[in-house]
């Protein structure tokens, strides 16, 4: 159930994608993401969706893993399209029925919105996907390091990033736990008024809290019996380097960025 | 040389209120003297809360002294300049296995500590590779900590401190939480990383048995060192050591309670190969035990009715995908009222999957739960009602309390049932009252000991007035007083009430002690279903799957290797001793 949302996880890998700096894979998947937003014509939402499919085969990850990462988010996506399609205006309504005309506009744009979430979460999983959550927060540790000269504490960012990705498996289990007990002396928690059901979320979640708190403090005597004082002086196992693979992604990203712009001009799909 | 060395040490927890005035102040320990020389393999025994954590705090300067001190390789411990070089020479693995795994890949974990006393990059690297290669954890470097078994995660929490190249390593109940294959996987660790790579190790455990395999045992009471001697010198003094709530390994009972026979045999035997041989050293006037067999007491369960029935119960987890997986598998079973059932399998065999069944947390994939004749997956019946019929007491059951006081915890379940407030108190006090928690009813279920309140969880499932009650591990990761306890209180309860019980267990130590009938579950099926004896009459098969068997048991094997036969029913110390003798 919870367990299998795949946003977020990490799949080890050696492709070149996997290979990449971390610091240049997400500000390139920024990058994309503007692409995303810049583009008004579907031509540019489909060569975008093309490269991500282009990079998933590069990546050598199965373009089933896209559908799971969607599951989630599909009542999302389903209600922005159905809520365009109800309220965009054009001229002439293609049908009408009571309150309800639906334009060839709203089609569009609905279709138009659909294409772009999807383009979106792709792009952002397969950041995920092939760069490992140390990585990630590594890549945005270093980024933000400009701002450590006005005593933004980046390092403990970072460090609380990496301990929130460790412990969310950790917590899920746990809930899963602690609510099979609660069911166990008979709680409900699918049924009665929202009052009642928030109601029943107080046996999970005292607990819950409760086993956070012990774990925090155990975590960081831990962390303490091994050394750790800061972020001062550490080192790391992976070394953030940039190689010429960097350097021809950046080109070919910067390449798309200029081929949507053109095509936002002289679409071929309208 | 000496690693640690501990004088006049003694430690006062101190609390205190915002203006800095002492509140509460609670003495840990009290003078205590300790020297550890290097390479050597030292195990602490002592009872929850004798100070033997807080004493472990102390070797890398988690703690520090209120009065005395502590010297690590000459090092004094409250130099707060030498703290790194303190902790990076004495590296410490605690008890919960999550709790200690910081990064979201196991070799990024390892690396960790490395990374903190800024090593380069490269000698982290190999750093990493050589610690995960010393547990046989290498070909998991790029998982994540949860994919792991707690014995994998343990083993590379361990990794992580062996990467700081420590002189010493310090594991506070580090098998307590683990399962049988688990622990064994440990504690080869332990040993290895002692006698090959000559690291001192200090062992904090509950469990005799790997005491029993240090070079040297401290027990420790009330804040101050009781014993400190070569383990078999330790258990000998069994007497002294139940007085502090502390247990002895099973064959050095039998040597003690055959020499209350007269017979001559050392009380200084610790494990079941030199037991076996002293044996055979005996004077014995045969070689075949006459097999009688102490009266065993049970229910005429025949004529009972039948309370819970299984037919082809099957589960299968993630249908259609590519990890489907059977959990359990076709199982037909049928307990009866008042039977006291021990359920055992390894981690991974489908009893707590099966479990789960009873009460309808899990919805079979194939095949009926009948509960009372009734199916409980049929539309006229409320799942709700088969909960409250069915209680289930889950592994570390403490992990649910949730209320203010302990009296509205136990009432959770009870008023869940819709019962009116007079019946909500009298089932509460009957609850508090099996559980010997009666005095504890106002108070807060945080302010108490782990096995305290594992004794209010249990209270909570034990209001709601179960016909059947399924007890997951009730005992897992207390101490042998607290678990006696415990157990004496469950079996207690069965006697006055006539309940069923089913009892899920990985010691089959305590499965025997108390259940009437046994079921063995092995990959998903039912491997047997018998009573206690006929199953343990078939020993060479549980060891054959996997099972972690008693050690008499294990004595009884190593006798039979050596042309002594005293029986494959071997599975409590009462009945080796009358074997024994009769061979004398």
């Amino acid at each position: 159930m919870i367990k299998d949302i795949t946003i977020g996880q990490y799949f080890p890998g050696n492709s070149p994608i996997h290979k990449m700096d971390s610091r240049v894979k997400l500000l390139l998947d920024i990058l994309y993401l503007v692409i995303l937003f810049t583009t008004q014509s579907f031509t540019g939402l489909v060569a975008g969706l093309l490269f991500m499919v282009i990079c998933y085969l590069i990546a050598r990850i199965n373009l089933i893993m896209i559908l799971k990462s969607v599951k989630p988010i599909m009542p999302l996506m389903l209600f922005t399209a159905i809520l365009n399609l109800l309220f965009i205006k054009g001229e002439t309504p293609l049908f009408s029925w009571w309150i309800i005309s639906i334009y060839p506009e709203g089609i569009r744009t609905s279709l138009f919105m659909l294409v772009r979430i999807l383009a979106l979460i792709v792009g952002m999983s397969l950041l995920t996907y092939t760069t490992s959550p140390i990585m990630l927060t590594d890549a945005i540790e270093r980024l933000l390091n400009p701002l450590k000269k006005i005593h933004f504490p980046v390092h403990e960012l970072s460090m609380m990033m990496t301990i929130a990705l460790r412990f969310i498996p950790t917590l899920i289990e746990e809930t899963d736990k602690i609510m099979s007990a609660q069911k166990a002396r008979g709680a409900e928690m699918d049924t009665g008024s929202i009052f009642k059901r928030a109601k029943s979320l107080i046996p999970i979640l005292i607990p819950l809290f409760v086993s956070a708190f012990k774990r925090a403090n155990e975590l960081a005597t831990a962390m303490e019996c091994r050394c750790y004082h800061g972020g001062e002086g550490r080192t790391r196992l992976r070394q953030l380097k940039t190689a010429p693979r960097d350097y021809i992604a950046i080109v070919i990203m910067l390449m798309l960025f200029a081929g949507i712009i053109v095509m936002n001009f002289f679409p071929i799909i309208p | 040389m000496d690693i640690i060395k501990v004088e006049n040490l003694s430690f006062d927890y101190i609390t205190r209120d915002e203006d800095g005035n002492i509140i509460e102040q609670s003495t840990a320990l009290k003078n205590v003297n300790l020297t550890v020389p290097e390479g050597q393999f030292l195990a602490i025994l002592g009872h929850n809360g004798c100070g033997k954590s807080t004493l472990a705090k102390h070797f890398n300067a988690i703690l520090t002294p209120t009065a005395g001190k502590v010297t690590v390789l000459g090092m004094d411990t409250s130099n707060e300049d030498l703290l790194l070089d303190i902790r990076k020479n004495v590296g410490m693995v605690f008890q919960n296995p999550d709790n200690q795994l910081v990064a979201t890949i196991v070799e990024e974990d390892v690396a960790f500590a490395p990374e903190n006393l800024g090593i380069e990059p490269k000698e982290i690297r190999t750093r990493v590779d050589e610690a995960l290669k010393q547990v046989d954890m290498y070909e998991f470097r790029e998982h994540a900590p949860h994919q792991l078994s707690g014995g994998q995660k343990q083993r590379v929490a361990i990794a992580g401190i062996i990467a700081m190249q420590p002189r010493c390593i310090v594991m506070d109940e580090p098998t307590a939480m683990l399962d049988p294959k688990g622990r064994r996987e440990v504690m080869k660790t332990i040993k290895r990383l002692n006698r090959e790579q000559g690291i001192t190790v200090i062992l904090i455990t509950h469990y005799m048995d790997e005491a029993a395999q240090a070079d040297r045992v401290v027990v420790m009471d009330k804040g101050s060192v009781l014993m400190d001697d070569l383990p078999r010198k330790i258990f000998a003094r069994a007497d002294e050591l139940r007085k502090v709530g502390l247990d002895v390994p099973q064959v050095t009972e039998l040597c003690c309670m055959l020499r209350e026979k007269g017979v001559k045999i050392s009380k200084e035997i610790i494990f079941e190969g030199e037991c076996a041989e002293a044996i055979t050293k005996l004077p014995l006037k045969r070689k075949s035990a006459g097999l009688v067999k102490e009266p065993i007491s049970t229910h005429n369960t025949e004529e009972s009715a039948e309370i819970a029935k299984l037919e082809n119960l099957t589960y299968k987890y993630s249908i259609g995908t590519p990890f489907e997986k059977t959990a359990v598998d076709n199982v037909n079973l049928t307990v009866a009222k008042g039977e006291f059932v021990g359920i055992i399998g390894h981690t991974g065999s489908g009893k707590s999957t099966l479990i789960q069944h009873l009460n309808g947390l899990i919805k079979p994939t194939g095949g009926v739960v009948l509960i009372d004749g009734r199916d409980i997956w049929d539309k006229s019946v409320n799942i709700r009602d088969v909960r409250f019929k069915v209680g289930i007491v889950f592994q570390y059951s403490e992990h649910q309390l949730f209320e203010e006081t302990v009296a509205k915890d136990i009432a959770y379940g009870p008023r869940n049932m819709g019962l009116s407030e007079e019946e909500i108190v009298e089932s509460v006090k009957n609850a508090a009252e099996s559980m010997g928690i009666t005095h504890l009813l106002g108070k807060s279920p945080f302010e108490l000991s782990g096995g305290q309140q594992r004794r209010v969880a249990l209270a909570g499932v034990l209001a709601m007035n179960p016909e059947v009650l399924i007890l997951d591990e009730p005992a897992a990761g207390l101490d042998p007083k607290g678990r006696d306890k415990i157990l004496g209180m469950i079996k207690q309860y069965h006697e006055k009430s006539g309940k069923t019980i089913l009892l899920v267990s990985h010691s089959m130590e305590d499965i025997v002690k108390f259940a009437e009938k046994v079921l063995v579950m092995n990959k998903g099926k039912l491997f047997c279903y018998d009573r206690t004896d006929k199953v343990f009459e078939r020993t060479d098969e549980l060891v054959s799957i996997g099972l972690d068997v008693p050690q008499v048991t294990r004595l009884s094997h190593r006798l039979a290797e050596l042309g002594i036969n005293i029986g494959n029913d071997i599975y409590t110390t009462e009945r080796a001793v009358m074997r024994i003798l009769t061979l004398i």
